[in-house]
């Protein structure tokens, strides 16, 4: 089994590399910022307030507790420092809550933008406006210790198990793309309930982001005593993947939020989050799909 | 004229429709229904196109492309068939309809049985159709769906989504259609149950032979809606992972950020639902024909 | 007294508080034919439903050729195989044709094979006259002739006692009389009967013996002529002023 070991200082760096490749996007000048500190109020869908958008229920590690108001997940702390930077207070910004699926559904939106581990692609930016990345997503594999998958997962092998999904997710597309399994993958509506036909043997294994597989393995699969029951078999190669802010098509407020995420990234606020929130994992095996 | 005028019939009176009516009558109705039907259909397609966001509202519902594509599917892109997903429906319920036409029949049975011997089953029955009627079809297809595969009990534990998905189905609409049964089987004259008994016929050849042939006439039309609801909440089993066609439009949905492919699965479900209503109103029309042929 | 049909002994039924039938005694021997006449809620049908054991009766006993209906080992069905019955609203079964529904009791209750007893239903159609019609289904007949069908559906069980419910109360007038040469054809033939009936006149004609009810007490019993020309008692002759 080969194992490619990521320390922080990796994603460290990872970070910094894609914070130059899309310097395009990236370094904000403090003119803009200063523009855009003046005009955010008049661009907001409620004026004086930003109306942040999410669903329910959230997941650890992006968010903690199901609370995206508590400050505390990556996505969470994210979306307070975007506000500070543009200089809404804390207490004018404001979460709806708003499924998936009606959070790309034309017509006027009742939100600044939606933030749910989204990611941005070229079909999807044909109807609404992504921000640039806030973070670029690798997927990886978990499964129940027990499971044959976690040593048994060559690429030929791997088409072999019987993988399930969220709706929507690129874990799912990730899997129907790229690992192509001869069973068809199983769809559920949230999270949770692939983790429940997961731990009741009804699908062999789950691809979600790093992050949030990490958090699974070590948090959400336990039994009664917190022992682990789930491992993450591995990650797959980097394909380009990254989570966006969701606007509405053309709304102008994206420039705005793409200064703020731009100055982040640029000040190292970007990589700290990265570090507080997603830094738990120390070690993924590597995978091919 | 010997007559009194005073009498009656001074002027003979009119029997055409008035004038004004006329519009609604003979040919003239014919071309004024078509007009009618025209102007509604017309009215309604206009809102999509004079609305503010019509343009987007058709991209995002009506695009012949998007809808063509989530018909066939794409596995380069991850896209599932929508076309593929309604066979899943489909024998989830011609194997439902069969299960709970069965299961129903017997609940009901059971149900009006008056026999001391089968008193805890009476109460068993009367219990699950009160129960399984109250709790939404959504958490009976969690708790089988997620509840018997974490049993771990082998077989009974090891089956596809859609199988879950069948059981719960068959629990849920068993219980409808048991009521649908005992009232058609109410609905049957006390004369004809008597008439049956005096023959010395058993309870079961009186139910076989003369209660149910003519209970079938009153609940064809319920049992019939029970099915077309089945038929439709066989998209419910998505939750348990299994792709049918509405779980493929929702997939496509959330990939491609465009409705068109829920559109095409409603477009597959009608077709579904359409003939059968048609087959029952045409068994209905034959048997009525067979009656009056026999009058003869 | 081996010929003795049905022998009821002080019978008596409630519904819930209501007694319907207080210690009646009436004996049917073979070839007999017996009239139950009396006001409407007398008790007449509750009788004529106790016999064939479509009610249970509360106290009292009721024997069928010797054997008591109480007894646990009575299987109800063979009792109803052995009796006709026939109701008022006629009860056809709408759904099967006038053959059919002849065909269904011998087919499905006594087993026996189809073919066999087509040609005993056809006969049976033809002496009421309405064998044309043997595949036609019940409502397109008439009253009359439906209720004929049911007499004839009885005979096909060929019962040792025939039990008539009122069996022309539901008829229009001018059908009345098909019904009743039918059922004085059958007295003739020595078919064993228990009739409840509001025709006087037929009664008269018909019957060896005359019963009558008055609230579930059997007031009077006698030959036709004594019930009628010389009734004993108060009630009874107050109840044929009336009828």
């Amino acid at each position: 089994m080969r194992s490619v070991r990521i320390a922080l200082a990796a994603v460290l760096g990872a970070s910094l590399l894609s914070a130059v490749s899309l310097s395009t996007a990236g370094a904000a000048s403090s003119t803009q910022l200063a523009t855009c500190k003046s005009t955010i109020t008049s661009q907001e869908f409620k004026k004086g307030t930003l109306t942040v958008a999410t669903d329910n229920p959230v997941y650890t590690p992006w968010f903690v507790d199901n609370k995206p108001s508590n400050g505390k997940g990556y996505e969470s702390a994210l979306v307070y420092e975007i506000a500070k930077v543009l200089g809404v207070s804390k207490s004018n910004v404001k979460w709806v809550s708003v499924p998936f699926d009606s959070s790309y559904t034309p017509g006027k939106k009742s939100f600044d933008f939606d933030i749910n581990e989204i990611s941005s692609t070229a079909e999807r930016a044909k109807v609404v406006t992504f921000s640039q990345s806030y973070y670029d997503v690798d997927q990886s594999l978990v499964a129940l210790k027990t499971n044959k998958i976690v040593t048994n997962h060559s690429p030929a092998e791997l088409k072999t198990y019987q993988y399930g999904d969220q709706i929507g997710t690129t874990g799912l597309a990730y899997i129907n793309k790229y690992i192509k399994p001869t069973k068809a993958a199983r769809v559920y509506s949230t999270l949770d309930q692939a983790v429940a036909a997961l731990q009741s043997g009804q699908i062999d294994a789950i691809a979600v982001d790093t992050p949030t597989g990490e958090y699974m393995a070590m948090a959400q699969i336990v039994d009664k005593n917190n022992k682990m029951l789930a491992t993450q078999v591995g990650q797959f190669p980097s394909v380009g993947e990254h989570y966006g802010l969701l606007f509405e098509k053309n709304n102008p407020l994206a420039a705005c939020i793409n200064v703020a995420i731009s100055t982040l990234r640029t000040n190292g606020t970007l990589s700290a989050l990265t570090k507080k929130w997603l830094g738990i994992y120390t070690s993924v095996p590597a995978l091919k799909p | 004229m010997s007559h009194d005028a005073s009498a009656n019939a001074l002027e003979t009176p009119t029997l055409f429709v008035p004038r004004r009516k006329q519009l609604f009558t003979g040919r003239r109705a014919i071309v004024a229904s078509v007009f009618s039907s025209l102007l509604i259909l017309g009215a309604i397609v206009a809102i999509f196109y004079v609305a503010p966001g019509g343009a987007s509202v058709r991209y995002f519902f009506f695009n012949p492309q998007q809808m063509w594509e989530s018909f066939t599917g794409n596995p380069a892109k991850g896209l599932s068939s929508v076309g593929a997903g309604i066979f899943t429906n489909i024998w989830m319920f011609c194997v439902c309809e069969v299960m709970v036409l069965l299961f129903g029949l017997l609940i009901a049975w059971v149900r009006m049985t008056t026999s001391a011997v089968l008193f805890p089953f009476r109460v068993l029955s009367t219990m699950y159709t009160d129960l399984f009627r109250g709790i939404p079809i959504l958490l009976v297809i969690f708790m089988v769906g997620f509840g018997l595969p974490a049993l771990g009990l082998g077989f009974i534990s090891s089956q596809s989504p859609a199988v879950y998905g069948c059981i719960s189905l068959t629990i849920t609409y068993s219980a409808y259609v048991a009521e649908v049964f005992r009232a058609g089987i109410n609905s049957v004259p006390n004369g004809q149950l008597l008439a049956a008994r005096s023959l010395g016929l058993s309870s079961s050849a009186t139910m076989k032979r003369v209660i149910l042939p003519q209970a079938v006439r009153t609940v064809i039309p319920p049992l019939l809606n029970d099915f077309i609801s089945m038929q439709k909440d066989t998209a419910l089993v998505s939750t348990l992972g299994a792709i049918e066609a509405t779980r493929a439009a929702q997939i496509y949905a959330s990939t491609e950020f465009n409705f068109s492919g829920y559109v095409v699965a409603s477009i597959l479900f009608l077709l579904l639902t359409i003939p059968m209503t048609r087959f029952t109103d045409r068994l209905i029309a034959k048997d009525r024909v067979k009656r009056l042929a026999a009058t003869r | 007294m081996s010929d003795v049909v049905l022998d009821l002994k002080s019978v008596t039924k409630r519904f819930d508080d209501n007694e319907v039938l207080r210690g009646v005694s009436l004996q049917l021997h073979r070839h007999e034919v017996v009239c139950l006449i009396g006001a409407s809620g007398s008790g007449k049908s509750t009788l004529l439903r106790c016999a064939n054991m479509l009610e249970t009766i509360d106290g009292g006993d009721i024997s069928l050729f010797g054997q008591s209906l109480s007894d646990p080992r009575i299987d109800p069905d063979l009792v109803r195989r052995n009796i006709g019955m026939v109701f008022q609203s006629y009860n056809l079964f709408p759904h099967l044709s006038v053959l059919e529904n002849i065909l269904l009791g011998p087919v499905f209750a006594l087993k026996r094979k189809r073919s066999d007893v087509v040609d005993e239903a056809m006969t049976l159609l033809a002496r009421i006259g309405l064998s044309e019609r043997a595949n036609e289904f019940p409502d397109r007949l008439s009253g009359g002739q439906q209720q004929r069908v049911a007499i004839v559906r009885s005979l096909a069980m060929q019962p040792a006692l025939l039990l008539l419910d009122e069996v022309t109360s539901a008829l229009d007038p001018t059908l009345i009389g098909e019904v009743l040469d039918l059922l004085r054809d059958l007295a003739h033939s020595g078919t064993t009967m228990l009739i409840a009936t509001h025709e006087m006149g037929f009664a008269k004609d018909v019957a060896n013996q005359v019963v009558y009810l008055d609230k579930g007490v059997l007031v009077e019993q006698g030959t036709p002529e004594q019930i009628f020309s010389n009734p004993q008692h108060e009630a009874t002759r107050k109840f044929l002023e009336r009828a």
